[in-house]
């Protein structure tokens, strides 16, 4: 038995001569408002957006805000501290670290979104298709994961710089942060297609589904119409809570000297230069470590938020 | 006339939602005596469980906001936490729907049965136990020793339900509030339970609240009954009473919209029309007058206060207050 | 409504009376895996054997307690499950096993109403998609003529066609299933199953919905397998009513004849137990008051399956299954010792 809320806000006034009040509210539309009245979450996804910007203005910054060139190398101004020439001073080779930064945001931020995105297309599917499927498909796919997932990432990653394989007309170089993204994301579709494949389960032998299935919906529609918009959100909120673990994970990379080669600034591998360096010019440890802190913090912050304006009901 | 066991007295519960606030229990007020069975009906949202969550001080995130619960001489919407749990299992004990989600999985069976025991009567485990095992074979459950240890995932739902009611009953409480036992159960399995409260009630003296949206149930089980709408009581008065010539037209048009499996002939059913009220925006004056086939003027204005109507029933409504009989075609 | 929709239907018209679903020996088994490579260790035997005959303009009442197999008969019927063994006839061709382009046609012809108004309609479409969603798989209308037929559904179920564009959860239970009814009538079909279509819903609107599923089927000439536990709905809304217990058929009767004179012992029993809202009547009341629970689908009983139960079982009932005998007009019971007249 079911027993429908204590509350139901059901429209007031009785049926069939009724008027219409307030607009038609899609699960989207209401998830936004949810979110926007969550101002922690607000200012964390603002703070990101406005460093996705930042980046992605990096070039003009450069050439118009502060006239310096990530790579431009200036022995005679090495170590220097901040000043009006290099507001945040600059690192071993007199290069200005403020530039840097807003190139390495460009690189890294570039990885963990890509390799999120390319993330969720792969996991996504493969767990869309073996939740849906089920029997030996489900099997197949799942025991594949997995295996990928009982390889240690560290191996997998080292295996693939030194395989440098090549995806159609792309070589996938660890120092190149498209190809970066994509090895970062072969390594990590698994949990996310376990995820999504979960919450297939949950949806797919709900009414509805059986429902559609009865008026003779065809396998695809299914899938596309009614199974994605309702696993879209659970995709979504893995997705950001992700972007923060591979910006992490592509620092690892760089500290071992896997991931983006100097001269091209990222956070990690300016974080990885600098430690050596960490008594005399200890900002160039604090900044770039800074950045990664605050915007790992942030996606969180945003991804929690995310999850509760979609699913309210997990609050309580 | 002897001191009624319970008097709930304009009892007033509220929550918050997002759409505004809901006045779950809305100046409710009613009598339990020792060893009747008193009825709550009433359907989703008419805040007849939260009724008897409020007694019970389990009401949160609800707020009790106004009334009093007298019990034995006490004030239970005042008593502190530590005096409620001492009477929560002891005085008075509740038993809730859904058998399958009221028992924790990763405890036996007869360790949870003991649990009230161990607690309230600073029981050991050993007899705290052996009392449990005793009364599972008094509700019913075959080779009780051995089934006490079972977990509940090995018991049906039936089963279960006996289980919480002996639960209930390990420390004979004056005051059984079951919320909907039987409402989860099939109806064969639910002709048991409510045989087995029957049998409770007369062989323990334990007074019964009997929650539910069955009229049949309450038709069987209940010496009195309340009718509820809207957090408020539409009616009340004893069983045969309240059937027979229900001062309520809610009661009247509901007792009309049942089939019945004792028809005769194949009459259509005849539906109360309209939705059930939204408790953020109730309607003005009495909350049933927009479904009300009776409803005059007043009805949309001014609320009815819970007034006699005949002999021995009470109903809230202008126009069975005034005199008019419901009738219709 | 009443146009003919020009997309291809299953076979010709039909007329009220003829047989129009005919079920034979119906089994229908779930497998139960266990263990790592989740093997096969036994099978529910949710339908195990089952003959019933539907006619065309009937409402034939499905009822027993859970476990009963009266949903997976339901569903197997409409095709939304493949039957394991035994035939389905759908206006006299075989369907027990069709598939592709036949199969779309049949989805035509059937439709079926679910239990749960919240979880029958999805959270993430309109109102108006979910009713069109049909239309649109069978192809049967399109722009302003599909908005028309939506507006029309809606009408009929009782709701104000402006609800079109809204979404499913601001609508109350009672609301939701009659969009569920709305959705199952835009196919035009000639039979309907409704599994449980109001149970969970609150009491005074139960009625809304039967005068409204009755109404529809005396407006559209359609058929219902109408499946419940409620026994006394479903006597108020079935012409005849059939009696499930463990996956077999105990007794299929008139609804009247199975009030009155019940052959069966189970269904004495539920008669029995089920509350009538009238005090005199519950305090003067015999009731057959059952022992135990209901076995195992996994695991029935040898012989008849509600022998371990049965107040009037004997040595024999647990030898031999009993067969469907005719106890006169149309009454047939399964049972060995039947309840006298």
């Amino acid at each position: 038995m079911i027993d429908p809320a204590a509350v139901e806000v059901a429209l007031p006034r009785t049926d069939v001569a009724g008027t219409a009040f307030r607009p038609a509210q899609s699960y989207w539309s209401e998830s936004w408002e949810r979110l926007r009245a969550n101002r922690v979450g607000m200012a964390a996804g603002g703070l990101v957006l406005l460093m996705v910007a930042i980046a992605a203005a990096a070039p003009l910054l450069a050439a118009y805000v502060v006239h310096h060139n990530p790579f431009g190398i200036d022995l005679y101004a090495t170590f220097s501290p901040p000043s009006g020439a290099h507001w945040l001073g600059t690192d071993e080779d007199g290069r200005d670290t403020l530039i840097r930064l807003v190139y390495g945001a460009q690189v890294t931020l570039t990885v963990a979104f890509l390799s999120v995105t390319v993330s969720l297309l792969v996991g996504g599917t493969v767990g869309l298709i073996a939740g849906f499927y089920g029997g030996w498909l489900d099997n197949v796919l799942m025991r594949f994961v997995d295996i990928l997932l009982s390889i240690p990432a560290i191996y997998l990653l080292i295996l693939l710089t030194i395989l440098q394989p090549k995806i159609g007309p792309v070589q996938l170089s660890t120092s190149d942060p498209r190809s970066l993204a994509v090895i970062i994301a072969i390594v990590s579709w698994g949990g996310l297609s376990r995820l999504v494949r979960g919450e297939v389960l949950t949806i797919k032998n709900r009414d509805f589904m059986l429902a559609a299935r009865s008026i003779g919906a065809s396998d695809l529609r299914l899938v596309l119409r009614h199974l994605l918009p309702n696993v879209l959100a659970v995709m979504i909120v893995a997705a950001s809570l992700n972007v923060g673990a591979i910006i992490i994970t592509e620092s690892i990379l760089d500290f071992i000297g896997l991931g983006i080669q100097p001269p091209t600034a990222s956070w990690g591998n300016m974080l990885t230069n600098a430690q050596t360096y960490f008594y005399h010019s200890v900002w160039l440890v604090v900044l770039p470590g800074a950045l990664i802190f605050i915007t790992v913090l942030a996606m969180n912050l945003f991804g929690n938020a995310l999850r509760d304006a979609f699913d309210p009901r997990l609050k309580s | 006339m002897s001191e009624p066991l319970l008097e709930v007295q304009d009892l007033h519960t509220v929550f918050s939602t997002k759409e505004g606030q809901v006045k779950a229990v809305d100046g409710v007020s009613f009598e339990l005596n020792a060893g009747e069975t008193l009825g709550i009906v009433g359907e989703s949202g008419c805040g007849k469980s939260m009724t008897a969550l409020s007694i019970m001080r389990l009401q949160r995130p609800g707020r009790i906001v106004g009334g009093k619960v007298m019990f034995k001489g006490q004030d239970l919407t005042r008593v502190s936490e530590y005096e409620m749990r001492e009477i929560r299992g002891r005085e008075i004990a509740m038993i809730f729907q859904d058998p399958m989600t009221s028992l924790n999985p990763v405890y036996r069976v007869g360790w949870q049965v003991g649990e009230p025991t161990r607690l309230h009567n600073g029981w050991d485990a050993r007899k705290a136990f052996s009392s449990a095992v005793s009364m599972l074979g008094r509700v019913g459950i075959p080779s009780a020793a051995s089934r006490a240890r079972d977990y509940p995932h090995q018991f049906s739902g039936g089963m279960r339900q006996r289980a919480m009611i002996a639960m209930g009953l390990t420390t004979t409480p004056h005051v059984l509030i079951a919320d909907e036992p039987t409402t989860a159960l099939d109806v064969t399995i639910q002709a048991q339970i409510l045989d087995l409260l029957r049998d409770v009630n007369r062989e323990f003296g334990t007074a019964t609240i009997l929650i539910t949206h069955n009229l049949g149930v309450v038709a069987g089980m209940c010496q009195r009954l309340i009718v509820m709408y809207a957090g408020k009581i539409v009616e009340a008065g004893p069983t045969a009473d309240v059937f027979a010539h229900p001062k309520h037209p809610y009661t009247w048009s509901l007792l009309r919209s049942i089939p019945r499996l004792d028809a005769e002939t194949h009459e259509p059913l005849k539906p109360i029309e309209g939705l059930p009220p939204n408790l953020v925006d109730l309607p003005s004056g009495c909350a049933f007058h927009p479904r009300c086939a009776f409803r005059v003027e007043k009805c949309s204005r001014d609320v009815p206060a819970l007034l006699r109507v005949g002999d021995t029933q009470q109903a809230a409504c202008w126009v069975t207050q005034s005199g008019t009989e419901l009738k219709g075609g | 409504m009443a146009e003919v929709a020009t997309a291809k239907r299953l076979t010709r018209a039909w007329t009220v009376n003829d047989s129009l679903v005919s079920v034979t020996d119906l089994k229908v088994w779930f497998p139960v895996a266990s263990g790592v490579m989740q093997r096969t260790v036994g099978h529910v035997h949710a339908v195990d054997g089952v003959d019933l005959e539907i006619k065309a303009g009937e409402t034939v009442g499905l009822v027993g307690e859970s476990g009963c197999g009266k949903s997976t008969l339901g569903r197997t019927i409409i095709r939304l499950i493949e039957p394991t063994a035994g035939s389905i006839t759908f206006k006299g061709d075989d369907i027990t096993h069709v598939r592709g382009g036949r199969q779309r046609a049949l989805r035509r012809e059937m439709a079926m109403i679910f239990q749960d108004p919240y979880a029958s309609l999805d959270p993430r479409q309109t109102v108006g998609d979910i009713i069109g969603e049909p239309i649109d798989v069978h192809r049967l209308a399109r722009g302003k003529e599909r908005q028309d037929r939506i507006r029309e559904l809606l009408r009929v179920v009782g709701m104000n066609p402006r609800y079109a564009d809204r979404y499913p959860h601001e609508f109350s239970g009672g609301q939701r299933q009659r969009i569920g009814i709305a959705r199952a009538l835009a196919v035009e079909p000639t039979f309907i199953v409704c599994d449980e279509p109001i149970s969970a819903l609150d009491v005074s609107i139960q009625a809304q919905i039967i005068n409204l599923l009755e109404n529809l089927q005396s407006k559209f000439k359609l058929t219902y397998l109408f499946i419940a536990h409620d026994l006394s709905v479903v006597k108020h809304i079935s012409n005849r009513i059939a009696v499930m217990y463990l996956g077999k058929m105990m007794e299929v009767a008139p609804a009247g004849q199975l009030y009155k004179t019940p052959r069966h012992p189970y269904t004495g029993s539920l008669l029995s137990a089920i509350p009538i809202p009238d005090p005199a009547v519950e305090l003067r009341r015999e009731r057959i008051l059952l022992k135990g629970d209901v076995a195992s689908p996994v695991n029935p009983p040898s012989g008849c399956r509600f022998r371990t139960r049965c107040p009037r079982a004997r040595e024999h009932c647990a030898e031999e299954v009993p067969p469907l005998e005719s106890f006169g007009q149309e009454h047939l019971a399964a049972c060995f010792y039947p309840l006298e007249a």
